[in-house]
């Protein structure tokens, strides 16, 4: 955290579309959006989580191509209205080439997709494992 | 001493692995209808894409980032997804063309017909990239797809070395054909030798293969070397389809045609070396397009893509290479001509380049990825050319299509 405390970023240009890598060096996705909250003591707004995954991108897409992501998103999710996966911010580790976080992929809900592809496509397929 | 060894074999594999189904049809064409008076579009498409895939190898190198990556945080996801689209849309004519070339070189090896080829050569495609290592696949290919070779030996054994640089250093329009299918088919040939799967493909296997600043030599002699070499290889079927096809007033609508020149000078065995040689290098190529559409999709999304991860690691990149292929595959066997596809896909694929390349050339120039390794000014000007050049291909691409019929 005081590494990304210490330095400026420019969220546009040095967060937003970067990779995000897991603990253990795994592709996790893309940073598609970020969420601000304005601080209730006042003051300029801060970031408080990632947006990931086709909730997010479908916002920032618009129109028909993003209308579409969105539903698509949404049929697919398992609860009645789904927002955007979010990553809380206070488990990034490190802003560089990629956004470096301390958790594992498996615990993200942007994974969601990603697990049930694993399960029912292909790792029914032999060798998926070697 | 291994270093070298490794460097000339790295080499050698990417002069085999150029050439694919797009270089064979486009100069085969031309050269029969052209003769040699087109082999400058060829020679620009080679100078454009040794410009560019060194650059997106370099940058792959030290930014640890593949193209489609940097093609989203520059552009944006918008204008990114665009470009996806597109160029998913073309590599994937260009992974049916292949997988199609690669069941018609097995036809004309067995007499058997190839849509009867298709359902096996796509499960094979697929296998190899299931589960063959990135390094061994890449270099089994291209060096066995060194056998295209033998287009250059035919050409050398018609002793008419001369004539083919003259017609080449003279640009002239045959009278037999009009200015816009002149141009049309300089388009097909510039975008054979700078197909967008190149430099996905280049720029993740960098990364694939772990790239540091000591692999930058290997870089530069695969696309220096290798690359023009591989281009040489494809003016010499333009070569022999000029000095034999050309004369006799035969055109090439099937890829037995593009054999023809070589059978005629080296006999059968020519022909069983040249038709080896044109199925290792589809199905080389196969493997690259499958694997950029992957890794295009997988890049734009954020997904785990890279081969060297099993499979359950990266299940979203493994599904959509599955799913090309699958799709490819069917779209093949729907009985739609091999050399069509092969067509739209190579004079299409110039117009979706602009997008990518830009990209590119900004990232070269940052010295925040690139340090000391940043473009040199000779090469941001030949880039802007080239920028400038596939922009105005971008725009007139379509309307010549349709004034020339696509070429008839």
């Amino acid at each position: 955290m005081t590494d990304v405390a210490k330095r400026v970023i420019d969220a546009g240009l040095n967060l937003l579309d970067r990779q995000i890598i897991d603990k253990d060096g795994m592709m996790s996705g893309n940073v598609d959006d970020l969420e601000l909250t304005v601080p209730e003591e006042g003051g300029p707004p801060v970031i408080t989580a990632i947006l990931a995954g086709p909730g997010a991108l479908a916002r920032r897409l618009g129109a028909r191509s993003g209308a579409w992501l969105e539903s698509l998103h949404v049929r697919l999710h398992p609860s009645e209205q789904p927002g955007p996966a979010r990553i809380a911010f206070g488990v990034v580790k490190r802003v560089a080439d990629h956004v470096e976080i301390t958790v594992s992929r498996s615990d993200l809900d942007v994974s969601r997709f990603e697990k049930w592809v694993r399960k029912h496509v292909i790792g029914k397929i032999p060798g998926a494992r070697a | 001493m291994r270093k070298v060894l490794e460097v000339s074999l790295e080499t050698l594999a990417a002069i085999g692995g150029f050439v694919d189904i797009g270089d064979i049809v486009a100069n085969s064409e031309t050269g029969a209808r052209f003769r040699m008076s087109l082999a400058w579009g060829g020679v620009l498409g080679v100078i454009g894409i040794v410009l560019y895939a060194e650059m997106s190898g370099r940058v792959a190198t030290l930014s640890h980032r593949p193209v489609f990556d940097l093609v989203r945080e520059r552009l944006g996801a918008r204008v990114a997804l665009v470009n996806l689209v597109a160029s998913f849309f073309i590599n994937f004519l260009t992974l049916t063309a292949e997988i199609a070339g690669v069941a018609v070189t097995l036809q004309l090896a067995s007499g058997i017909n190839y849509l009867a080829w298709i359902p096996l050569v796509a499960l094979m495609v697929w296998f190899t990239m299931w589960r063959v290592k990135f390094s061994v696949m890449e270099k089994v290919y291209g060096l066995l797809g060194l056998a295209l070779i033998v287009t250059v030996v035919a050409v050398f054994r018609l002793h008419e070395f001369h004539t083919i640089v003259r017609e080449a250093t003279n640009l002239h329009r045959p009278s037999t054909e009009d200015w816009p299918t002149y141009f049309y088919f300089a388009i097909a040939l510039f975008g054979a030798a700078m197909t967008p799967y190149e430099v996905f493909f280049f720029s993740s296997g960098a990364v694939e293969e772990g790239w540091t600043r000591k692999d930058l030599m290997v870089n530069r002699a695969n696309v220096y070397i290798g690359f023009p070499l591989g281009g040489a290889l494809s003016l010499a079927i333009m070569a022999g389809a000029a000095l034999l096809l050309a004369p006799r007033g035969i055109s090439v609508d099937h890829l037995s045609q593009a054999a023809i020149p070589v059978t005629f000078v080296l006999g059968k065995l020519g022909l069983g070396i040249l038709i080896f040689g044109m199925g290792i290098a589809f199905f080389g190529a196969a493997l690259e397009t499958g694997l950029s559409g992957g890794y295009i999709v997988s890049q734009f999304f954020g997904w785990q893509w890279e081969k060297f991860v099993k499979p359950v690691d990266a299940p979203r990149f493994h599904l959509v290479i599955l799913v090309s292929v699958i799709l490819a595959a069917a779209f093949g066997l729907t009985t739609v001509d091999p050399v069509k596809v092969t067509e739209y896909s190579i004079v299409l694929s110039a117009a979706a380049l602009p997008l990518t390349y830009f990209p590119i050339l900004i990232i070269a120039n940052d010295p925040e990825y690139m340090g000391d390794k940043t473009n040199s000014k000779f090469s941001n000007a030949l880039g802007f050319f080239y920028l400038v050049l596939l922009t105005a291909i971008a725009i007139a691409t379509i309307p010549l299509m349709i004034i020339t019929k696509a070429g008839a």
